[in-house]
């Protein structure tokens, strides 16, 4: 069930009030196939003479590689190729301090096969291809590996440690006024801040401090990795690859294997699921050096275990949060430690954040310091608003508690310090066009809010943001001869954007939706497009497709002058039509269609293609409200009711958006409840897989109920901001505070799992 | 490379001849619901599959001198499908049913479960509870055996090679008797049992109980048959003394370990809190029947 | 003219302590040059790593926007969705 609210007057420039289509709910144009299974993935392509690619990673979480011998694996009959490090080029081997970006070439491509050190259990060591799996898996088994050994460290706080075993001897860790001259596990350190903290603090009626930590959790998308490339003896190479970006998937490859970007083609395959996790490569670079070797095409695809111990989950971390306030609620001084863990290489999103911890809130005086920590674990990779829901958890669960202190109500506390427009953000720039106080009251003054609650249940409230990005897009609308139309864009559909890309080119020229059909096209058929993520695609790429339709109803216009012999400012284009404006004229409409037909005489095909870079992406805030009854006895949480509402700018196809909203709660439901990375002494995870990394199943969670507030952003033709990543912000520390009503205890240490509310609630 | 080979007897004789030919890497089928996942694992090389499919008495349930047999091989879905039984056994059933998903309950089978010896095995502490056994056949003949004799430690079971088990029996029910079945589980499904427990009880005509029997499971290397537990309960009506008896001497019994699904500490206390939840539940179904 | 704030750690190897600056410039990428004058090395740091906001509009890759008199620009890491 959703809720839409809106401002009465929309600045965005094409919303007039009057929209016929954006805004509506068409069925999905890839819906048939995904139901009926004629969707095709990343493991649906079959191409003649296919191989099957399969990894050797390692089972030590930190060694050196003293040898590998590939010889009696070679010797197996039906092994095709074998690769292992030294088949790669070598990326410069430069001192490094870590940058904020998270595409370090080096570190990437070092990750996507190690070549001197194994640096977590799964890392990989060297990969055959092979006539069939069985085979391919004896070739694992008969290759000899010779290692060395090391200490490991898996622990954020262990890591930072000073004698904590070192994973990288030129890593310095950046971000320091002197470049220090011991190596370390801590690879940056940064800094926000804003006024006077001590001073903050000695104005403070009331401080309150606690100490968090959560634990390493998965993107979880049910799709495994899965690649099929082919590099013929000319070196062209085509892939078919599930990813969040084929641009992206033939930048990586292009890097790791030094060839040029113009001979690898990338198709992009259905994705299912993505979350951040699938911006980066693993296989393909492997599947394209297996393929260069053996002469023919070689499919990959990761098993669960491999997607748990070898690609990207978001960081464990340590936080403390210290806040102070006056007897109002005023807040007077903020304080915040972030320890993040990064896994094997340096870039955790311990910078995002810091940046969107105490983005809410407008704060005079406040220090925000993170680590970024390597450790012997899988690298992180992106999983959705990455890094904010992390801090989000600390800082709303300390301010759950602060209000609690204050005898305020939570809404109340986040009004009285609420960022509006024209607010300086803690990250900088000020604040323009956000709907933050809307969707704080869209929860004040919903049902649920004022709900009553019975025994052992509780209520929690917490808020969110996320930046959304905008950057380089593409998008081409082609018309045919019968007046139909073709949106083509480069960007994989992960949300729905593919519906909505059709929804407002068919808006703008004024098409039946049924009449527009979208596709998402390989690199050598559409212009570079950043990868989808970022909640960007329906804000960029949208803008993108609705400049090139509104191009064409220009070129439209110009050619109905043409026929109707008229000036071109005598013709206005009005639901799909010319219309001659001079009525005295007795011109005829002519439809699409219409002027579709005589294209050859009025100029030739009518298309367009726009690539931009967008600027002007709206932030999103989220407000949750969440109650749960917890079992005393057993520890269980259910979660009873849950209402997410938030600021989307304008929710270009209303069930996507809601879909989103719900999409984000479910995830973070589960990472505060059930998921995360057990590791054994030994540095090996011990469940990976979904029996025991516990994701929500459907009947762990109710309907989730959203409101959707529309406050334009007049950056985007009809208003749209990002909404993919805000929602899972807020809902650790929304379950959290739930828990805390529910059995008057804190919980400060992720996942609430039933044994852990259990023991909070024996300890008295 | 190691062989995959697959088999369908038509009779238990034929059954038991291949498995003892088949040697250590010989397995039944039935839903194949953990052997599969095995395989593909590799947690299991691949050998001999015996199905036992085509074997007649293998599937189908029947009443049979006041109990019930069930086939080995006999899916999920039909024991919840089977109204009499249900009635008789709700605890076997209900504990049954829970194994999997619904999917799943299409092909898993209370023997699979049994023999696959894990100690979080579902049914095995509602059988266990029950009093049931299991038809053993094998190269020398048939026996019958407890079901608590089969799994000996987690993984192995006391069947000899060439041994399986062809039916489970439910013996005759005295009247005013009810089981019940319970779990804790982190989720709402779909989760391996942090603790199970089975409770059988028989009331006589004043709700004074009679006999009981508490089996505990995922709390030790195989199920645990809790006698004080049931001693706990004889002669009480499930007052809050005899609940708070039972917790305690559920609690005592309970040998967990700490592992990634539970803490021991943890285990124990929910082996007593599940006690008095399925007692509570059998009391009051068993105040019900006639 | 533009008045620069620099609000990330990164930066405080080349600039210091110094965060605020008056920067005389028309477009980011006069105000980029000027500031790799005033801090060798600083420029080429802001172009690769950093967005830029200029008047609460975030910037990724914005070298020729226009700045006015009175703009507030800021400096702040590059941000990476997922």
């Amino acid at each position: 069930m959703s809720d839409v609210l809106e401002r009465p007057a929309s600045s965005a420039p094409l919303d007039d009030g009057r929209l016929k289509i954006v805004g509506t709910r068409p069925i999905r144009p890839d819906g048939v196939d995904k139901v009926t299974g004629r969707a095709l993935y990343g493991a649906d392509l079959a191409m003649p003479g296919m191989l099957v690619g399969k990894v050797l990673r390692s089972p030590h979480p930190h060694a050196r590689i003293v040898s590998i011998d590939t010889r009696k694996a070679r010797a197996l009959p039906g092994v095709k190729a074998i690769i292992t490090g030294a088949d790669f080029p070598e990326l410069a081997d430069e001192e490094y301090e870590a940058g904020e970006s998270a595409s370090n070439l080096r570190d990437l491509a070092l990750n996507v096969m190690a070549r001197d050190k194994a640096l977590y259990n799964g890392h990989a060591l060297a990969a055959v291809a092979a006539t069939s799996s069985a085979v391919a898996d004896e070739a694992l088994s008969l290759i000899e590996v010779v290692y060395e050994v090391l200490p490991h460290v898996v622990a954020v706080e262990a890591a930072m440690a000073d004698d904590a075993p070192v994973l990288h001897d030129k890593l310095f860790t950046g971000g320091l006024k002197e470049k220090p001259t011991k190596a370390s596990n801590i690879a940056k350190r940064n800094e926000i801040k804003r006024g006077d903290l001590a001073a903050g603090f000695a104005e403070a009626d009331v401080i309150f401090e606690s100490r968090y930590d959560t634990a390493a959790t998965h993107q979880g998308y049910i799709e495994p990795h899965a690649c099929v490339a082919s590099m013929a003896s000319d070196g062209q190479c085509q892939v078919w690859s599930s990813s969040q970006g084929q641009f992206m998937i033939r930048t990586y490859c292009a890097k790791v294997l030094d060839i040029d970007a113009s001979s690898i083609r990338v198709t992009p395959a259905e994705i299912g699921g993505g979350f951040g996790g699938k911006t980066t490569v693993y296989l393909e670079p492997l599947a394209l050096a297996l393929s260069r070797q053996s002469g023919a095409p070689v499919k990959m695809v990761m098993t669960r275990d491999e997607v748990f111990r070898a690609s990207g989950p978001t960081s464990a971390s340590v936080m403390t949060v210290r806040l102070g306030a006056k007897a109002d609620g005023t807040l007077t001084a903020a304080d915040v430690e972030l320890k993040f863990q990064a896994g094997a290489f340096p870039g955790s999103p311990v910078g995002a954040a810091s940046m969107t911890a105490l983005a809410c809130y407008d704060i005079p005086n406040f220090s925000i310091v993170g680590y970024d920590v390597v450790t012997n674990t899988p690298k992180v990779a992106a999983y959705r608003a990455p890094g904010a829901p992390i801090s989000a958890f600390g800082v709303e669960s300390a301010m759950d508690d602060l209000a609690l202190t204050l005898g305020m109500d939570p809404i109340a506390l986040r009004e009285k310090n609420a960022v509006h427009d024209g607010t300086k953000a803690s990250y900088g720039p000020t604040f323009r066009n956000i709907g933050y106080a809307e969707t704080l009251e869209a929860i004040r003054s919903h049902p649920h809010y004022s709900a009553p609650l019975g025994p052992n249940q509780g209520r929690g409230v917490a808020v969110g943001f996320w930046f959304n990005v905008g950057g380089e897009s593409t998008a081409a609308v082609n018309i045919a001869e019968d007046g139909t139309a073709m949106v083509i864009t480069g960007n994989p559909d992960i949300g729905g954007s593919r519906a909505s890309m059709a929804m407002m080119a068919a808006e703008v020229l004024g098409l039946p939706i049924e009449k527009v059909r979208p596709i998402v096209a390989d690199t050598a058929s559409i212009g570079f497009s950043m990868l989808t993520g970022g909640s960007r695609t329906t804000f960029a790429v949208g803008m993108a497709v609705t400049q090139a339709a509104q191009k064409i109803v220009e070129d439209l216009k110009r050619r109905a002058a043409l026929l109707m012999d008229v000036s071109v400012d005598q013709v206005d284009w009005i639901y799909g039509a010319a219309v001659c404006t001079d009525v005295s004229k007795g011109k005829a409409d002519l439809s699409l269609a219409d002027l579709a037909a005589k294209s050859g005489q009025t100029g030739g095909p009518i298309g367009s293609q726009i690539s931009l870079n967008a600027q002007g992406a709206g932030p999103g805030f989220g407000v949750h409200v969440c109650d749960v009854e917890v079992d005393p006895e057993t520890g269980h949480v259910t979660i009873l009711r849950y209402t997410a509402a938030q600021d989307v700018g304008k929710a270009i196809h209303p069930s996507y958006v809601e879909g989103q909203i719900q999409g984000g709660v479910a995830q973070g439901v589960g990472w505060a409840l059930n998921e995360e990375y057990v590791f054994d002494t030994g540095g090996v995870m011990e469940n990976a897989g979904f029996l025991d990394y516990r994701v929500p199943v459907a009947s762990d969670l109710p309907m989730i109920d959203t409101v959707m507030v529309e406050v334009a952003n007049p950056r985007h033709p009809f208003g749209a901001k990002g909404v993919g990543e805000v929602p899972i912000v807020p809902p650790l520390a929304a379950v959290a505070n739930a828990v805390r009503g529910a059995i008057g205890k804190r919980m400060t240490s992720l996942p609430l799992s039933p044994p852990k509310i259990r023991a909070a609630i024996d300890a008295g | 490379m190691a062989q995959l080979d697959f088999i369908a007897p038509v009779s238990p004789e034929q059954a038991a001849a291949a498995l003892l030919a088949g040697g250590a890497g010989a397995r039944p089928l039935s839903g194949g619901t953990d052997l599969l996942v095995q395989l593909r694992s590799g947690r299991l090389p691949p050998g001999l599959i015996v199905d036992l499919k085509r074997i007649p008495e293998a599937i189908g349930i029947r009443q049979e001198a006041g109990g019930f047999v069930i086939g080995a091989a006999t899916p999920g879905i039909a024991l919840g499908e089977h109204a009499a039984l249900t009635a008789a056994w709700p605890g076997v059933i209900e504990a049954a049913n829970l194994i999997g998903s619904t999917q799943v309950q299409g092909r898993a089978t209370m023997a699979g479960n049994l023999c696959n010896a894990s100690p979080a095995a579902d049914s095995v502490p509602a059988l266990v509870a029950a009093r049931a056994t299991c038809l053993i056949v094998g190269p020398a003949g048939r026996r019958t055996a407890p079901v608590e004799s089969i799994a000996v430690a987690p993984g192995r079971t006391s069947l000899a090679p060439g041994e399986f088990v062809l039916e489970i029996h439910l013996p005759a029910r005295s009247a005013r008797s009810a089981d019940a079945y319970l779990r804790s589980i982190p989720r709402t499904e779909m989760d391996i049992a942090v603790v199970g427990v089975g409770v059988n009880l028989t009331l006589d005509a004043d709700g004074v109980i009679t006999d009981a029997r508490v089996a505990l499971g995922a709390v030790g290397p195989t199920v645990i048959v809790a006698d004080a537990a049931a001693e706990a309960l004889i002669g009480s009506k499930l007052d809050d003394a005899a609940l708070a008896r039972l917790d305690t001497a559920a609690r005592a019994a309970a040998t967990p370990i700490s592992d990634k699904r539970g803490t021991a500490d943890y285990r124990t206390k929910i082996a007593g809190v599940l006690a008095r939840r399925a007692a509570t539940i059998a009391y009051a179904r068993a105040e019900k029947t006639a | 003219m533009p008045h620069v704030v620099v609000a990330c750690s990164s930066c405080r190897a080349f600039t210091g302590d110094v965060t605020t600056f008056d920067v005389e410039a028309a477009t980011v990428r006069e105000m980029i040059r000027e500031l790799e004058r005033r801090y060798p090395g600083f420029g080429e740091h802001i172009e690769r790593k950093m967005a830029i906001a200029i008047d609460g509009e975030i910037h990724q890759d914005a070298l020729f926007e226009p700045l006015r008199a009175e703009s507030e620009v800021y400096l702040i890491p590059k941000i990476g969705g997922g």
